[in-house]
């Protein structure tokens, strides 16, 4: 079943541009990224985000300009509007993921001249992928001598690239390939074509080893409680052999595997790491962030605890070795898969040096653990929660929140946390709250009622606070600093499944709605035959807006600074223009509301010598600028805004910021609603020399 | 003389038509607050949505991980101000994501449908076009126009 000679794009314009380029005359000894470039997805292993850089200051970081830009819609066979990656820029050269085929880019960092393209056309197995367009980005490899290109395609194939060429390299696995649907201690069902795995993040290499996880579809309403799992493997890095696997689900026999009761571990899938990873190379440890086991909001099937779903994971990085975990979420029933890259902190508490590991998360907590034993820093006690009632579930009584720091986005729905810019929207909201269960961090899902509950409301669930841009740490202060959605509302609700929809006794949905069978991204089977229509359009819907306002009050979304050496916040502002529906609002005419924020769920933050840089997700029309998003410029002491600069779409990917020819860069991805992805470069206008 | 005259004919002729033409869009200009779908037409497009779109934009269009939402102020935000041919053609080029085109045009424009009724955008008289160039000419406007005096 394995596909056969995928066609390549290969480079025919390294061709043309591969005599311009001057490459190093003598590559170093040993390979030591310059601390001006950005060698790896989160600027560094650490997962920090972080440059010493401070060329782009408070001072002038307003007159900012557009060095390059690129549009991404030739890099597959349309245009894409979800643009994630976050670009390297290594060794005079920048590397990206780009377009609907996930295509590898290398571009001059100072002119943005293509250098060259690699693409991989995988037919069927491309289409049927669960994670399909460009995905978060690649790594970079060297020795000092070669240098290497590792990237995943949607097809599930780690490729290996010659840095310098874009062309495979022939001695990594399979002509430069490996097949990650195989030797992956499962065989992949129903086969390799169309067999539901897949990833979006961007690998990591660590010393010799690529680390790559795994993704799947979203898991809301699954058709059966059986899937694929998503084991975390170490390959190495020039052979392409795989080194090592660490199972997520564990296998019997193994530390666990009792944690799934009634056998379930052999058939519950997904448990995937789908999001960046972190190593401390000095350690050889390596941080897995683990996602929800199958299915998101039902685990009637998965009786038990459920290791290591939503579970924080330290392994050896020779071996794969389970060294110390923490399950930040017993018995998953709210999608809090751990969804952005572990950030490694070396701070001081209480006077005593700690290596420490904090962990952003959905629910809005930052976890965080001496990364060598996994003690939590400040304790982390079991609290009791609300057991619910939906026939079948299986309830953790108690889960583990933590007492320090607080949270830093809401994880629950009250009544105080509804709109009330006026007592009528507030009388508003809380009528369509009134269909919903209500509760704190941890209220778990209900099923669906027309006379009510609807469902759970949630906020800090599925798409709630922080979510894969994950935070940035800051050396220089021990701070942390994570955007937050603060408003993004899950109504959560169970309803039968019908026996021809899934094998799961409960799907998420509505009560009211028919149930359909859902068909994710990378589902293209069959003429579809919709069913005559029975009822009024929206029947059953409940809008989670009034009017276009939020449900809820502002802060919409945040950023929040944390300090770990003590565990407190040391600024929390709201992120993002008030949205145009929120300032133009009729109702709300005379009304002084102060920046709100916007509400998404994928916004990255950068931080330099001086600044926390971050765009915004939402497109505003202001006086101050046509249609448009800004990319601003946070003092990061105080949290204060000094800067803004106009991009003509949201913030889709992370912002990545390097030197080169004595010039300060920032890079950042948009795309969204009708504007198809781009990366752009801002730096500051000549001198006039 | 003659050419002059053919001239100054022209002038007089073509002069008025372009007023007309100037004036033609303001006059014509429909929104999607003038009812440009029908109720049957939303109805219709539910259960393709719920099978086509709901798994990734939400059971209630909130948005999920990998998708924004269809409702609230972001997406009325992200269109205000272009057509509804716009929007049409977003769907076209790239939904659903894994397929992308594999819908008919009358399953697109039903789906768009539904969206402008979950939006709380009136239904009207008329089905909403299935042509692109058809839909440009209505303007997608997140506040509803004061009315025209």
């Amino acid at each position: 079943m394995r596909e056969k000679n995928p066609k390549r794009l290969h480079a025919l314009l390294l061709l043309f541009f591969d005599g311009f380029l001057c490459w190093p005359a003598a590559a170093p000894a040993q390979f030591r990224p310059k601390d001006t470039e950005w060698p790896s997805y989160a600027a560094d292993l650490a997962g920090t985000r972080y440059r010493r850089l401070d060329q782009i200051n408070a001072s002038n970081f307003s007159d900012l300009e557009i060095a390059w830009r690129i549009k991404t819609d030739n890099f597959g066979d349309r245009p894409e509007y979800k643009l994630e990656g976050t670009p390297l820029m290594v060794n005079g050269v920048l590397y990206a993921t780009a377009g609907s085929r996930r295509a590898v880019i290398a571009l001059d960092p100072a002119t943005g001249e293509l250098l060259w393209i690699h693409g991989e056309h995988e037919g069927k197995r491309g289409g049927a992928a669960p994670r399909q367009l460009s995905g978060r980005g690649l790594a970079y490899w060297s020795d000092g001598k070669e240098e290497r290109i590792l990237y995943v395609t949607p097809g599930f194939r780690l490729i290996c690239l010659d840095a310098k060429t874009g062309v495979r390299i022939p001695s990594f696995g399979n002509t430069g390939e490996v097949d990650l649907k195989l030797d992956d201690d499962q065989d992949i069902f129903p086969d390799l074509i169309t067999g539901e795995i897949g990833i979006q993040s961007a690998p990591v290499v660590a010393k010799d080893t690529v680390i790559i996880g795994a993704a799947f579809r979203e898991g809301m309403t699954p058709r059966s409680m059986r899937n694929n799992k998503g084991y975390v493997r170490g390959f190495d890095v020039r052979s392409g052999k795989r080194l090592w696997i660490f199972h997520t689900i564990p296998k019997q026999g193994e530390f666990g595997y009792d944690t799934w009761e009634k056998g379930s571990a052999e058939y519950t899938g997904n448990t995937g790491v789908w999001t960046q990873i972190t190593v401390d190379e000095q350690l050889g440890l390596v941080y897995l962030p683990v996602e929800s086991p199958t299915s998101d909001f039902y685990g009637g099937h998965r009786p038990g605890n459920n290791l290591f779903g939503e579970t924080l994971v330290c392994v050896d990085l020779k071996t794969g070795e389970l060294k110390w975990h923490f399950q930040l979420v017993h018995h998953p029933l709210w999608d809090m898969d751990i969804s952005s890259a572990p950030i490694l902190a070396d701070i001081t508490v209480a006077g005593k040096t700690v290596k420490a590991v904090a962990q952003p998360s959905k629910q809005g907590f930052l976890y965080v653990f001496d990364r060598v034993t996994g003690k939590p820093i400040w304790p982390i006690p079991e609290r009791p929660v609300e057991v619910g009632n939906v026939p079948g579930e299986w309830y953790s009584p108690t889960q583990p929140i933590p007492t320090k720091p607080e949270a830093y986005s809401r994880n629950g729905v009250s009544i105080d946390d509804l709109i009330d810019f006026t007592p009528a929207l507030r009388e508003r909201a809380k009528e369509i709250a009134s269909k919903f269960h209500l509760g704190p961090v941890y209220t778990p899902p209900a099923v669906s009622k027309l006379e009510g509950p609807l469902g759970t409301l949630t906020m800090g669930t599925a798409s709630g606070g922080t979510n894969w841009p994950g935070g940035s740490y800051d050396p220089e202060t021990h701070n942390v600093y994570v955007y937050a959605c603060n408003s993004c509302i899950e109504p959560i609700g169970l309803v039968p499944a019908p026996k021809e929809v899934s094998d799961l006794n409960y799907v998420a949905g509505t009560a009211g709605k028919e149930v359909e069978i859902l068909h994710g991204p990378g589902e293209n089977a069959g003429a579809d035959s919709p069913k005559p229509p029975q009822k009024r359009p929206g029947s059953g819907y409940v809008p989670m807006n009034i009017d276009g306002l939020p449900l809820v009050k502002p802060p919409y979304g945040t950023i929040t600074a944390i300090n770990l050496d003590k565990g407190d916040f040391v600024w929390q502002i709201a992120h993002g223009e008030t949205p145009d529906v929120v300032r133009n609002s009729e109702i709300l005419k005379g009304v002084n509301i102060p920046r709100t924020g916007q509400e998404t769920y994928n916004i990255g933050t950068l931080v330099t010598k001086t600044l926390v840089i971050a765009g915004e997700g939402h497109v505003t029309t202001t006086a101050d600028h046509p249609r448009g998003a800004m990319l601003r410029a946070y003092d990061k002491a105080t949290g204060k805004e000094v800067g803004a600069v106009y991009m003509p779409a949201p913030q889709t990917g992370s912002p990545m910021t390097y030197m080169v020819n004595g010039k300060q860069y920032i890079v950042v991805a948009v795309s969204g609603g009708p504007y198809s992805g781009e990366y752009i470069a801002y730096t500051l206008p000549s001198t006039g020399e | 003389m003659r050419n002059v005259a053919a001239i100054v004919g022209l002038l007089v002729i073509t002069s008025p038509l372009c007023l007309l033409r100037a004036q033609t869009p303001a006059a014509e200009s429909r929104t999607v607050w003038d009812g440009v779908y029908t109720e049957d037409q939303a109805k219709r497009g539910e259960p393709i949505y719920h099978k086509e779109c709901g798994a990734c934009h939400g059971d209630m269009l909130t948005g999920g991980e990998s998708a924004p939402p269809l409702t609230g102020g972001a997406f009325l935000a992200n269109w205000n101000g272009l057509t509804m041919g716009d929007l049409f053609d977003r769907i076209r080029k790239t939904m659903p994501e894994s397929a992308p085109g594999r819908l008919t045009r009358q399953q697109d424009a039903d789906i768009l449908a539904f969206m402008l009724s979950i939006n709380r955008f009136p239904a009207g008289k008329t089905e909403l076009y299935k042509q692109s160039e058809m839909l440009k000419e209505i303007r997608f406007e997140s506040a509803k126009p004061s009315p025209k005096k």
